[in-house]
């Protein structure tokens, strides 16, 4: 009974720590007056939000909503969460409203209500600098097209694909696509027409080819019946900063003739080594995010583990379901269910970090109780019989005989656990956790620098990984010979 | 009276039934020893004298208590009867030393310091004082062996039970233990000792008791047993082992 109590105890005194800064961020400006807006977005979708060098989200998108919540007067928060974690998050009410570049459809309608189109879009298709080959759809024939999911573009490709006969490619965001094209894999691809402009007038890479397709505009959303007092001052900020010329200000800030762009070119020295500090942020996240879903999963490891090997039919039936349940589940099918499902199903909303770690626990948590049942079954059970025979009670005996015992068999499984542990805090950038991999995407989708950034983030995980390891080790040995 | 009382006692794996009723009485500072085939049931018997196994039917009286009455503190019972193993089942993670003083201060027996007193005590009489510091894994089967009769003599028990001690042994390390238990024997110990060595049974046993079967077929001095052997069965199992 006494290690359950100390077991709880430091499980709460570590919610506690680790909940309260990991919490306050996005909570920063709750403390101030009035409701504090939770506005999802995509993590890249220049020229409407990505990060600046500095780190901080400008864009068409950002400094409309900044204008407008300074003009209206309130306060909001936004989550770069992705195009598609955000609009499930906005059905799932885990954020109030969403600004992302998107399109106001009949289809979304049944779901959201919008605010008056901000933006007229378009469809346009945009192709390698240097490829003359491509100068109408006709000449798509047989290649293969990118597209992002959800967009517009995604549409207008299906919808031409088959009268054209070019192989559709969908990505998630929008960086990928213009990798796939820069790369020659596809050959050509559509997006709105304001990001499209906005990349072939920036990056020398990709070259816009024929007329932009007539297509719908873009609008702030809300979930249907919700926030609408969000949505009114959105709608009556946008009047006012379109009377006032502001607006025309912020659109030509990102979309004017030769507009050169808010980036600098940068030398692929330079860029590596600005994105160095982020990057490092990003890996922080991830250690703090691997070691504190391994102390709890080590708690689930420890309950479940001896409920495994308990003598009672019942416990070890619940234990097995336990395992069978969160090791049957994909981790990013785990992740979305937590953050998205329940949510929506209960009607509450999910902090990211709780979410994050309830993930990687509960599923690491079921290899660490079959590590552990493992452990424990895999000592001789002469152990224990000579333990009882001299009179020490099975508690006792277990404590002092097998568990010492079975730490050395489990220490290699565990060391390979806090490896695969750290590598899947990765799967969470899904969700919108800004992890290391999470952290290397943001700084592709604002620099296009693929193959730099990926290296160094590649080397980061390898470098992390072999220190924890080769201490691991030490520690093992350690306790080995101890 | 009667140091141990059997009765009746009856043991089951599922549908097998190896002990068919067994009925034992052991006197205080007998040494008695359990002969008879692989699957006779021997082992199981001399398990069931420390509740190592759960018997299915019968009485285990040790000590006038009912070592299977739920209200019986069975730890308080086995701290009184020595084990010693076919496969020592030293612990591995401690040195000679720990392995003997362990029981006796964990359980509150012993301070430190008269734990480790009597342990190299201990280790002296079995032969060992050389080895305090030693782990298992540097012993020799014959020294593992008796490392684990000293672990099982620190408490202290008025009872040692045997489990075929000396068959994972090489057969010159034998003597040794063999040596060590006759030792015991004549200090006055009350031992229960299941063994296929049968010089051994004939020199130190006050009784012999031959099972099969689950049953014990026959049982009495070795004269009478090795000597004189009454039950058919008894008579062609002696005959094998002993011109083997």
């Amino acid at each position: 009974m006494k290690i359950l109590r100390t077991l709880l105890f430091t499980m709460a005194f570590m919610l506690l720590i680790t909940g309260i800064p990991l919490g306050m961020e996005h909570a920063g400006a709750e403390a101030s007056q009035g409701k504090v807006y939770q506005i999802g977005t995509d993590i890249t979708f220049a020229p409407f939000e990505f990060q600046d060098t500095s780190g901080k989200y400008v864009g068409i998108d950002m400094d409309l909503l900044d204008a407008i919540a300074k003009e209206q007067n309130f306060q909001y928060v936004v989550k770069p969460l992705g195009f598609n974690a955000a609009v499930q998050a906005l059905e799932s009410k885990q954020v109030d409203g969403v600004i992302a570049g998107m399109s106001i459809t009949d289809e979304r309608k049944q779901k959201f209500d919008f605010s008056d189109p901000y933006f007229d879009s378009g469809v346009i298709m945009a192709v390698r600098s240097d490829n003359t080959d491509i100068t109408g759809y006709e000449d798509l024939k047989g290649k293969k097209v990118a597209v992002k999911t959800g967009t517009e573009g995604y549409t207008f490709a299906q919808s031409i694909a088959s009268k054209y006969g070019f192989t559709v490619v969908p990505f998630d965001d929008s960086s990928l696509m213009y990798e796939d094209v820069k790369s020659g894999n596809s050959v050509a691809c559509f997006e709105d027409y304001p990001v499209l402009a906005y990349v072939a007038k920036t990056k020398d890479d990709l070259k816009l080819v024929g007329d932009k397709e007539k297509g719908a505009s873009y609008g702030f959303a809300v979930g249907k019946g919700q926030n609408q007092e969000l949505l009114e001052k959105f709608n009556a900020g946008l009047k006012d900063l379109k009377a006032s010329g502001e607006y025309d200000r912020i659109k030509s800030k990102y979309l004017a003739e030769n507009n050169t762009g808010t980036e600098q070119k940068q030398g692929r020295l330079e860029l590596i080594i600005d994105s160095i500090p982020p990057l490092l942020e990003g890996l922080g996240k991830t250690l703090i995010y691997t070691l504190v879903s391994l102390f709890f999963a080590f708690i689930f490891g420890l309950i479940f583990g001896f409920m495994k090997v308990s003598r009672s039919k019942w416990m070890r039936g619940i234990a097995t379901v336990f395992v069978d349940l969160f090791r049957g589940i994909p981790l990013l099918v785990l992740a979305l269910f937590i953050y998205f499902g329940i949510p929506q199903a209960l009607g509450f909303k999910m902090p990211l970090f709780l979410a994050a770690i309830l993930t990687l626990s509960l599923n690491a948590g079921a290899y660490v109780t079959e590590i552990i049942r493992g452990g424990i079954e895999s000592i001789d059970r002469g152990q224990m019989e000579a333990a009882r025979s001299l009179g020490l009670p099975y508690r006792k005996a277990m404590i002092k005989i097998i568990i010492p015992q079975a730490i050395r068999v489990m220490i290699p499984s565990f060391i390979n656990q806090l490896v695969i542990t750290l590598k899947d805090t990765s799967i969470l950038s899904a969700i919108g956790l800004v992890e290391l991999t999470q952290s290397g995407k943001i700084i592709i989708a604002r620099t296009f620098a693929s193959f730099d950034i990926w290296l160094v983030v590649a080397i980061m995980y390898l470098v992390v990984i072999t220190i924890l390891t080769k201490i691991s080790n030490r520690l093992e040995r350690k306790v080995q010979r101890g | 009276m009667g140091k141990i009382r059997v009765e009746g006692l009856k043991k089951n794996f599922g549908a097998n039934e190896v002990l068919k009723g067994i009925d034992v009485k052991v006197e205080e500072g007998e040494v008695v020893c359990v002969i008879g085939p692989s699957g006779s049931g021997k082992s199981t018997f001399l398990r069931c004298m420390n509740r190592l196994e759960e018997i299915s039917a019968g009485k285990v009286i040790v000590d006038d208590q009912d070592i299977n009455d739920p209200k019986t503190n069975i730890n308080k019972v086995r701290e009184n009867i020595g084990m010693v193993f076919q496969h020592f089942n030293l612990f591995p993670h401690f040195n000679v030393l720990k392995n003997i003083m362990f029981a006796p201060m964990e359980l509150g027996k012993q301070s430190e310091k008269e734990a480790r007193t009597a342990a190299l005590r201990l280790l002296e009489q079995v032969g060992l004082s050389d080895k305090a510091d030693a782990f298992p894994s540097q012993l020799s089967g014959g020294q593992k062996q008796r490392v684990a009769i000293a672990r099982a003599l620190a408490m202290n028990p008025d009872i040692m039970l045997f489990d075929e001690p000396t068959s994972a042994l090489d057969p010159e390390m034998v003597g040794e233990v063999l040596g060590v238990m006759n030792d015991l024997a004549r200090e006055g110990m009350t031992m229960m000792i299941v063994t296929h060595e049968m010089g051994f049974a004939r020199e130190v046993a006050d009784r012999v008791i031959f099972m099969d079967g689950g049953y014990i077929v026959e049982e009495g001095t070795p004269e009478e047993v090795f000597g004189n052997p009454k039950h058919e069965r008894t008579i062609s199992f002696l005959d094998k082992v002993l011109k083997a």
